[in-house]
């Protein structure tokens, strides 16, 4: 019976081979979407689950009133939390601390220099997290003061393959923190593939502790992140309660901050706060995704029940005949499910064909590395995956063409019940609805992105060089830039701590003169920054003055922003004296606000302080046009000053394109998703435009002989399927509206919503539909009348 | 006796109004018979057909075949009683157009549980005894009508049945093969098989032991 079936389905697909193409494509299309959302889904819910002690891993965190009742959440600790969580609270197991040098750091052997990013963590590090060492015990690693432990690839790098470096030496130079001494390699580690973090070496947490200026180890101070091990078991909830005044508790001026515990393996995917509370991050674009990906597939399966049913009439009298024989429902309905199956494997091997060929273009666009491998639990899910997709596609036909009685049939006593248009109706309405969102999703995003990026920053970042001040610029950072000032093309020099993407130093306590209670909440933004920093920046002053000829290290001034000023409440800022990052600062300008970090987020208070301390960034504005000339410059100088050392240096305005990388990427995959959900709905369309025409021909032939001309058939026959597109509109566009409502409410800055976005994605669906409907519908009406007459 | 109908009523609903299409139906048949029914158009001969061949119901009175009372039968119990008795002749001959001429041959035998073998077996000797063993691997369409048809009447017993029902088997038809598809039936008839067929034509009538005129749905 099988073979028989087989035979029957082989033979069907050759005589009709252009629904059969049509289900092919747009099946094989929507498996493509599901197999490559699947391999990339899989991927960031992987993402940081290898640590064996996953299920105990928290991460400390700081919730902290930013001021005007809002909460920030911060990631950084104080160094004396390690001490004090693995000292005096039973619940946690094991604890380590991480400092993460900002920038790359040069590492020397006697042959070989390097650049690498690395970080400094406390003892118990490699028992907490679960990086293999591949030597080394992870014990001890990092007891020693001048120990480095480092990855494989950097152990790569620097020995060669066959080597063992334990025991070699490397000397390291940590600007920021002063550190400029030699290490003992004690141990190897490679970081897994699907670890969120990477780093090329550790030096111990006691190094980093060694350095520091001793008035900045205090409960204030946050510059470490802090990781935990709890006890099995522990209430979450109930221990956050109990740790909630942990740091309050222990300064006066903290009060009012909280401690909260969450858990390691969150933070990719649900790594943004709001006011304190977990508020999505990447696991938004997971579940979108997954969601457009099933839409996409549901879209082709959709075809494949209406093309079905539609052309019912052509299965029709094989299943009356074999009812006549003595086949029953039943060994009909096994019959059209498993064509469905068939068919929706044949598509499978396509989409496992197409899925193979777009694998680099798939990893470029998402920044992975993704492999397509056919192996056990791939294989299972897309297995299970087809089957569903075969059965929920082949459900409806098979139920519906095996119902009717096989006199009937025989007799082509069979009429179309309203019931069933109705559902063929509604699934097209159900395609267009989804692909008129996707539409406006695309085109929400693309403008979005576009406002961010053509955005009134409040700084110039254009033409604005950016590289790390690192081994001799350290101490003739200075020195450096009065000579590059002199360099052709070169506008003007500064520098700076952290970058103009993310000011992230913060600290708060602060006082001023009419100052109110809860005032001393405030949290301030504060960056060092050099003379000349703001015309360097281009960015407007408000009034008083800027840093230029102002000797750096100099303890008695400062800078404001507007808003600072502002939430101050300082009616005549200029001459000022407060407390802010040390005693009696006078206040000698305010600029106007610029954007701090990315446009998520409201400008926050901040202060620009003149000092040299910590800054990790040189800055060097060039004339437009004379970029090469610059650089070449820059370049000659940097090598003169660093013998060995390539002048490694971004364009500021990529680094801020970098800032919306992951918004770029939704954007450009949700173009593709749209354009394939409203391709698959067209090919559905003119299979079933084809279908009406091919049903109705005795009409249309008798409306002709009666004088209907060609155009008014050609309306006549497309009007019907226009409505449905126009129906899809009118649903849509409600509900289109409010996700992007609901997704631009994330962004402190976003584009105003206006109707032209929900029209012109109608329009471009209604467009494409009639082009769609159309061909087939004047194809019907320019037929000779009497050959379908002649026929009946 | 092979089957026997008593009182068969069948009617639609159409407008609030009760239409026949039979009206107290009282039929005996006897194994061996070769019956034809006869009427005009509308005067419910394939209803009548369909109602004896089990694919259609009817509303009222009792219908016993091979002393089963079929009216007070479970459907699948019905399928299974016309799957092992009941052969079908078409006017349209109703081949499956994807199929070759053994395969559609074989096609009953499928729902019928026969092994492999069997059914290749039973398709040669068919072949064999319609004499178109040379045809055996075209498609319907490469057929003449009365080659098609041929194909049919040989599909309706390729599981030897007792009884054929064909509603007019040579309706789509020339007069030189409709009466070799006549010839076969009255050889059929000889062999054993009990034939009820509808038609229009007298002559073909006149092959048949007995004739049943209807009219309005009634017999008289």
């Amino acid at each position: 019976m099988l073979k028989h079936n087989l035979l029957l389905y082989l033979r069907s697909i050759k005589k009709h081979k252009s629904s059969f193409l049509i289900n092919l494509v747009g099946l094989s299309t929507g498996l493509a979407c599901v197999l490559l959302v699947y391999l990339w889904v899989a991927d960031e819910l992987d993402k940081d689950k290898f640590h064996e002690n996953d299920e105990q891993l928290y991460q400390v965190r700081r919730n902290v009133p930013i001021g005007q009742g809002a909460i920030g959440t911060f990631s950084s600790n104080s160094s004396l939390m390690l001490t004090a969580l693995q000292e005096e609270v039973p619940e946690v197991e094991m604890a380590t601390a991480v400092f993460e040098i900002d920038n790359k750091v040069r590492l020397e052997t006697e042959e070989k220099k390097l650049t690498a990013i690395g970080n400094m963590a406390s003892e118990d590090f490699f028992k907490v997290f679960s990086f293999p060492l591949i030597s080394g015990d992870k014990h001890t690693v990092l007891s020693d003061v001048s120990s480095v432990v480092i990855s494989s690839e950097l152990a790569t790098n620097f020995f060669g393959q066959d080597l063992d470096p334990i025991g070699k030496t490397l000397s390291i130079k940590v600007g920021e923190e002063n550190i400029d001494a030699v290490f003992t390699i004690t141990g190897v580690f490679e970081i897994p593939k699907n670890s969120s973090e990477k780093f090329d070496f550790l030096l111990p947490y006691k190094t980093f502790l060694k350095h520091r200026d001793p008035d900045n180890i205090a409960w204030y101070s946050n510059s470490s992140s802090v990781y935990a091990l709890l006890v099995p078991k522990t209430d979450i909830n109930a221990f956050n309660q109990k740790m909630a005044d942990f740091v309050a508790k222990r300064n006066k001026y903290l009060k009012g901050e909280q401690v909260l515990f969450t858990k390691y393996s969150n933070n990719y995917l649900r790594g943004r706060y709001e006011n304190g509370k977990q508020s999505g991050g990447r696991i938004t674009y997971v579940i979108l995704f997954s969601i457009v990906a099933l839409f996409v597939l549901a879209i082709a399966c959709i075809n494949f029940m209406n093309l079905s049913t539609a052309r019912a009439s052509r299965r029709l009298k094989e299943v009356g005949v074999k009812k006549a024989v003595g086949a029953n429902r039943k060994s009909l309905i096994f019959q059209f499910l498993s064509e469905a199956l068939l068919l929706s494997f044949f598509s499978l091997i396509c989409a496992c064909l197409v899925v193979g060929l777009l694998m680099p273009w798939f990893n470029t666009l998402t920044g992975k590395e993704l492999n397509f491998v056919l192996e056990g639990e791939i294989i299972l899910s897309i297995v299970l995956i087809t089957l569903l997709t075969g059965l929920i596609a082949g459900s409806y036909p098979a139920l519906y063409l095996t119902k009717f009685k096989a006199v009937k049939v025989l007799k082509g006593k069979i009429e179309t019940s309203f019931g069933e248009l109705f559902v063929r109706k509604g699934l097209v309405i159900f395609q267009f609805c989804i692909s008129i969102l996707l539409i406006v999703a695309v085109s929400v995003i693309y403008m979005q992105l576009d406002y961010i990026q053509s955005k009134n920053l409040g700084f110039n970042k254009d033409n604005v060089l950016v590289f790390d001040r690192q081994d001799a610029l350290i101490n003739t950072m200075e020195v450096f830039l009065e000579e590059a000032r002199q360099l052709p093309g070169v506008v003007s020099t500064s520098y700076m701590q952290g970058g103009m993407t993310n000011f992230s130093n913060s600290s708060r306590g602060h006082t001023w003169p009419g100052q109110s209670e809860e005032d001393k909440e405030i949290t301030f933004r504060h960056a060092h920054v050099g003379p000349e920093f703001i015309e360097t920046m281009g960015i407007a002053m408000k009034e008083g003055r800027s840093y230029i000829n102002e000797q750096p290290d100099n303890d008695s001034k400062i800078i404001l922003n507007e808003t600072a000023v502002k939430v101050m409440g300082l009616k005549n800022p200029i001459g000022t004296v407060i407390n802010m990052r040390g005693p009696n600062r006078e206040i000698i300008g305010v600029v106007k606000d610029f954007n701090i970090q990315s446009v998520y987020n409201e400008i926050a208070p901040m202060a620009l302080l003149c000092r040299t301390e910590w800054v990790s960034n040189l800055v060097v504005k060039i004339k437009a046009g004379e970029e090469k000339t610059a650089i070449a410059g820059l370049t000659k100088l940097y090598a003169k000053f660093n013998p060995g050392l390539d002048f490694d240096f971004r364009f500021l305005d990529n680094q801020y394109q970098l800032l919306y990388l992951a918004e770029q990427r939704v954007a450009t995959l949700s173009k593709y998703f749209a354009g394939m959900a409203i391709l698959i709905s067209c090919l559905g369309l003119f299979g079933l435009a084809a279908f009406t025409a091919e049903r109705r021909r005795k009409e249309i032939s008798i409306r002709k002989v009666l004088g209907q001309s060609t155009s008014q058939v050609t309306i006549m026959l497309s009007s019907e399927f226009v409505k449905l597109v126009l129906i899809s509109i009118l649903i849509t566009i409600p509900i289109a509206y409010l996700l992007a409502t609901d997704w631009l409410s994330q962004f402190a800055y976003k584009i105003s919503l206006h109707a032209g976005y929900f029209l012109g994605a109608g329009i471009v669906a209604l467009l494409v539909a009639i082009l769609t409907v159309g061909s087939q519908a004047i194809r019907a009406g320019n037929k000779n009348p009497i050959s379908a007459l002649r026929e009946e | 006796m092979l089957l026997q109908l008593n009182n068969i009523f069948k009617w639609v609903n159409s407008g609030g109004q009760r239409i026949f299409l039979l009206k107290d139906i009282n039929l005996q048949v006897e194994e061996g018979e070769f019956i034809s029914i006869m009427g005009p158009s509308g005067s419910g001969k394939s209803t009548l057909l369909n109602v004896i061949g089990m694919l259609d119901g009817f509303d009222e009175g009792e219908y016993n075949f091979l002393h089963e009372s079929v009216h007070t039968l479970k459907e699948k119990h019905r399928s299974n009683l016309y799957k092992e008795y009941i052969g079908f002749v078409f006017q349209s001959y109703h081949l499956l157009d994807e199929l070759t001429v053994q395969e559609n041959l074989e096609m009953p035998l499928l729902y019928k549980k026969f092994k492999g073998s069997e059914r290749k077996a039973m398709v040669a000797d068919m072949l064999d005894r319609f004499n178109i063993v040379g045809k055996k691997d075209l498609f319907p369409a490469q057929l003449s009508g009365g080659q098609q048809q041929l194909v049919g009447v040989a599909r309706a017993l390729i599981a030897s049945p007792k009884l054929i029902l064909a509603d007019e088997p040579t309706g789509n038809l020339n007069s030189s093969q409709s009466e070799e598809i006549m010839e076969l039936f009255k050889q059929l008839n000889q062999e054993g098989v009990t034939i009820i067929q509808v038609t229009h034509s007298e002559q073909n009538a006149a092959y048949g032991s007995r004739v049943i005129n209807l009219l309005d749905g009634r017999m008289i």
